[in-house]
């Protein structure tokens, strides 16, 4: 059973849509969506190009190291500041379920600025064609040089590509031959990077010598492509790399395999198989039209549901920045903003390098007993600081309601601050258990302001220890 | 592209190093009597490892290494956002630090001899101290671009003066950076969000305004830093455009440098000792044509010079010496690139 401090099914809803299609939102960005109806909210997330573009201008300035972005955690830092401070989440958040799905990783390129283009291909195409995504990203130096294709050569071909874009890009294991991989590996021939030799010498070495990093280009190189005929999936002709991603869009294994991960990453961590051929069928309806797929999803009975809710362990991606946002903190650069990316990093997931090709095991793995307190401290160190604007609003909320404030009000308010509107009862009843050991706050006495103050920022600290908060 | 002024490249000196004889994100330089370079290494970002990146790096226009002080962190004589660099008629070295709010006085061996400054809004306080200058009298001039003033000290920290306050009028700022004086000691100042260079008098009363945002001639996009010549022409360090822009007094462009650098002695020694890398990268293209989407972006001209190494990229300071040359600072790619002028 499960008991909330507002009763407001429209509010829980639109805080739930928020966690998933974004990194949350504080109580007045709540109030703001309300007042436009979830379809029109759903339809704003969709069109993120009509929110205005974060300026970077000011963070480059004073953060030098992210004017270049030479440095992995630099790169990581520009993506968490970037993510806490979008007016576009949905951007952000399918950015980062595409880095997961198309998992390269810093380690081996020692290019960081390499990995934010590529992040900023998927800023750019997220939400449009499939068919789009899969040429860019076929034709990304970062994913170029990750799975080896600036070695893919007429007559002599590397598979390393060709395999993971059908097994872990597109259609899954199963549902092609070995045949397949070969021929998708040839039509790829000719696809590299510009200097890939000197670029191959600089990443192995890792040199960043005389002068920092240089960036990569796509370069086609029609001499080095294979152009005889090829047999791929039972369609077979001359085929180049564009007409192999023409075939792979059409495939039902590709539009269920997409669908099966967006599901996993926007709903649910337990998968639904009739939800994910809702999602399927969408997709080959419209010719693998991501937005409209998405459009589906949010829209869908199987997604705002109460059995999709707190469905997903955060990741700490989500987690980090997600109370961020709701400290109000890091919204103007300075030398902190590195550590939300180091604090990601030590709850395992380490952005724009992740562990394999494979990207992160993702859901109940993301928690483990040590990973547990990382995030609990790091989310409560963050909202307890009541210097920060978020957690003075809600200081100063409650504080407004009247001169004292007993302990359901203390517990309920901080939960709806916190967005948490569907809190267990076990939850809630701790809670307040621990509120009421020390008896209602009293703003009415000068010397119980400073320590009433604190209790709020303690118990904001109590909420994001517990389960409801450590999901989405 | 007008070019009206006889502005050649000279040479860079450089290499990007975490310590030692090179540099790492440096943001200005300055040089004592004698003519010994002071760069100043930014570096970052702040994690542990990275902090004794940080530091001032001493040396010759010719790359003569001479060796080098400081190290990140929040104690006497240590860094952590360092900004700008000047010396005072005593040959003493004031480096300014924007996250400290303070300035930190040093000898030309880089001995720390003492600090002020404190953050704040008040009159006399900083918030991010991101350029200095002396005027002919040794007062510290201070862009204090949290606060969108310029502010007026002697050398010891004793308030003097301040103009400015937030806005897009005459005398109004938005984020000021770089500011250099005049012979008459007129204050320019890079008025960074604010896209122009403004000019005032020496206790503060407007006079000029130059620019307006974009990429044309006279056009700025977020300018950092500035140096005027004794013919009162802007050397217009023009951050955002990846170029240094040479204007008449009149504000028309009499040059643009858009970056030259070939390979300073110090990359010449690190090819030597990499054969394999080195033959590699005389068989590259270094200057790849790019994607017309990319360079016609909005960061096209930032994505040029990611590409191309001899393009400036983040030219956070231009300074002029009496033999005619321009140091430009140029922070993403760890080098000065120097330009000789007419004199």
């Amino acid at each position: 059973m499960t008991r909330g401090p507002d009763s407001n099914k429209a509010t829980a809803l639109m805080a739930h849509l928020l966690r998933r299609a974004g990194f949350g939102a504080t109580r007045d960005e709540l109030e703001l969506y309300l007042s436009q109806g979830y379809s029109a909210v759903v339809e704003e997330l969709l069109h993120p190009e009509g929110q205005p573009e974060l300026e970077d201008d000011i963070i480059r300035r004073y953060n030098m190291d992210q004017n270049s972005l030479m440095l992995i955690e630099s790169s990581q830092a520009n993506w968490m500041y970037r993510i806490v401070n979008t007016k576009r989440p949905l951007e952000e958040k399918m950015a980062l379920f595409w880095h997961g799905l198309f998992a390269t990783a810093y380690g081996k390129l020692n290019h960081a600025k390499a990995m934010v283009n590529q992040t900023n291909a998927f800023r750019r195409c997220g939400l449009g064609h499939f068919r789009t995504l899969l040429l860019e990203l076929s034709r990304d130096p970062a994913m170029i040089f990750w799975l080896d294709n600036k070695d893919n050569h007429n007559g002599a071909p590397n598979e390393n590509y060709g395999r993971e874009l059908l097994e872990l890009f597109s259609m899954g294991i199963g549902t092609y031959t070995e045949d397949d991989v070969k021929a998708c590996a040839r039509a790829f021939t000719g696809w590299t990077i510009a200097n890939a030799d000197y670029m191959s010498q600089r990443a192995s070495r890792d040199s960043i010598w005389p002068h920092g990093r240089l960036d990569w280009q796509f370069l086609y190189l029609p001499e080095d492509h294979d152009d005889t005929d090829k047999t791929f999936l039972g369609n077979t002709g001359r085929f180049n790399g564009e007409d192999i991603i023409d075939i792979i869009i059409q495939q039902p294994a590709t539009a269920w395999f997409i669908a099966s991960k967006l599901y996993a990453f926007f709903v649910a961590d337990t998968p639904d198989e009739t939800a994910i051929q809702v999602l399927a069928d969408e997709f080959q309806r419209s010719g693998g039209d991501i937005r409209q797929v998405m459009r589906t999803l949010f829209l869908s009975d199987f997604f705002q549901g109460q059995q999709a809710r707190l469905a997903r362990v955060k990741s700490p991606a989500e987690l980090v920045a997600g109370t961020a946002r709701l400290a109000g903190s890091h919204q103007f650069p300075d030398w902190s903003t590195v550590n939300l990316a180091m604090d990601v990093n030590f709850m395992g997931q380490e952005i724009l390098n992740p562990p394999t090709v494979e990207g992160w095991h993702t859901g109940a793995e993301w928690i483990d007993t040590g990973n547990l307190v990382e995030r609990i401290n790091s989310a409560a160190l963050e909202i307890g600081d009541a210097g920060q604007p978020g957690v003075r609003a809600v200081i100063d909320r409650i504080r407004s309601q009247g001169e004292v404030c007993s302990v359901e009000e203390l517990v309920d308010l901080c939960l709806e601050w916190m967005g948490q509107f569907e809190v267990s009862e076990i939850t809630r009843q701790g809670l307040l258990d621990y509120a009421q050991k020390r008896g209602a706050l009293h703003f009415d006495r000068q010397d119980q302001v400073a320590c009433s103050e604190q209790r709020v920022g303690e118990m904001l600290q109590l909420i994001v220890a517990t389960r409801e908060y450590q999901l989405a | 592209m007008t070019v009206q002024v006889e502005i050649g490249y000279s040479h860079t000196v450089g290499f990007l190093a975490n310590q030692g004889r090179g540099f790492n994100n440096p943001v200005d330089v300055a040089w004592d009597s004698a003519g010994v370079l002071y760069v100043l290494n930014r570096a970052g970002p702040e994690v542990g490892i990275r902090l004794p990146y940080k530091r001032v790096t001493i040396c010759t226009v010719d790359e003569e290494y001479l060796g080098e002080f400081g190290t990140g962190g929040q104690g006497d004589g240590e860094f952590w956002w360092p900004s700008s660099l000047a010396f005072d008629s005593e040959d003493r070295l004031y480096v300014a630090d924007e996250a400290l709010h303070r300035i930190s006085i040093f000898d030309r061996q880089g001995q720390f001899l003492g600090k002020w400054g404190t953050g704040g809004s008040e009159e006399g306080q900083l918030n991010r101290v991101s350029s200095i200058a002396f005027d002919s009298e040794d007062n510290l001039l201070v862009s204090d671009s949290l606060n969108h003033r310029i502010q007026k000290f002697t050398k010891d920290g004793r308030f003097l003066a301040s103009w400015g306050e937030p806005g897009e009028g005459p005398g109004q700022f938005n984020m000021p950076w770089g500011l250099c004086l005049d012979g008459q000691g007129n204050v320019y100042v890079a008025d960074w969000r604010n896209d122009r260079i403004q000019k005032f008098e020496p206790d503060g009363k407007f006079l000029q305004l130059w620019g307006g945002s974009g990429d044309g001639e006279g056009e700025f996009n977020r300018p950092a830093a500035l140096a005027v010549d004794p013919e009162q022409n802007l050397y217009v360090a023009d951050w955002g455009n990846e170029r240094v822009q040479v204007l008449s007094p009149e504000g028309k462009m009499l040059a643009q440098l858009r970056g030259d650098s070939i390979a300073s002695r110090w990359a010449d020694d690190y090819f030597a000792a990499n054969p394999a890398e080195y033959a590699a990268r005389l068989a590259a293209n270094l200057e790849p044509e790019l994607k017309r989407e990319l360079k016609s972006g909005r960061e096209g001209r930032r994505e040029e010079s990611a590409n191309i190494e001899k393009l400036l990229w983040g030219p956070t300071s231009v300074k002029l010496d009496s033999a005619g040359r321009i140091y430009i600072v140029d922070s993403c790619r760890h080098r000065l690139q120097i330009y000789r002028r007419p004199v």
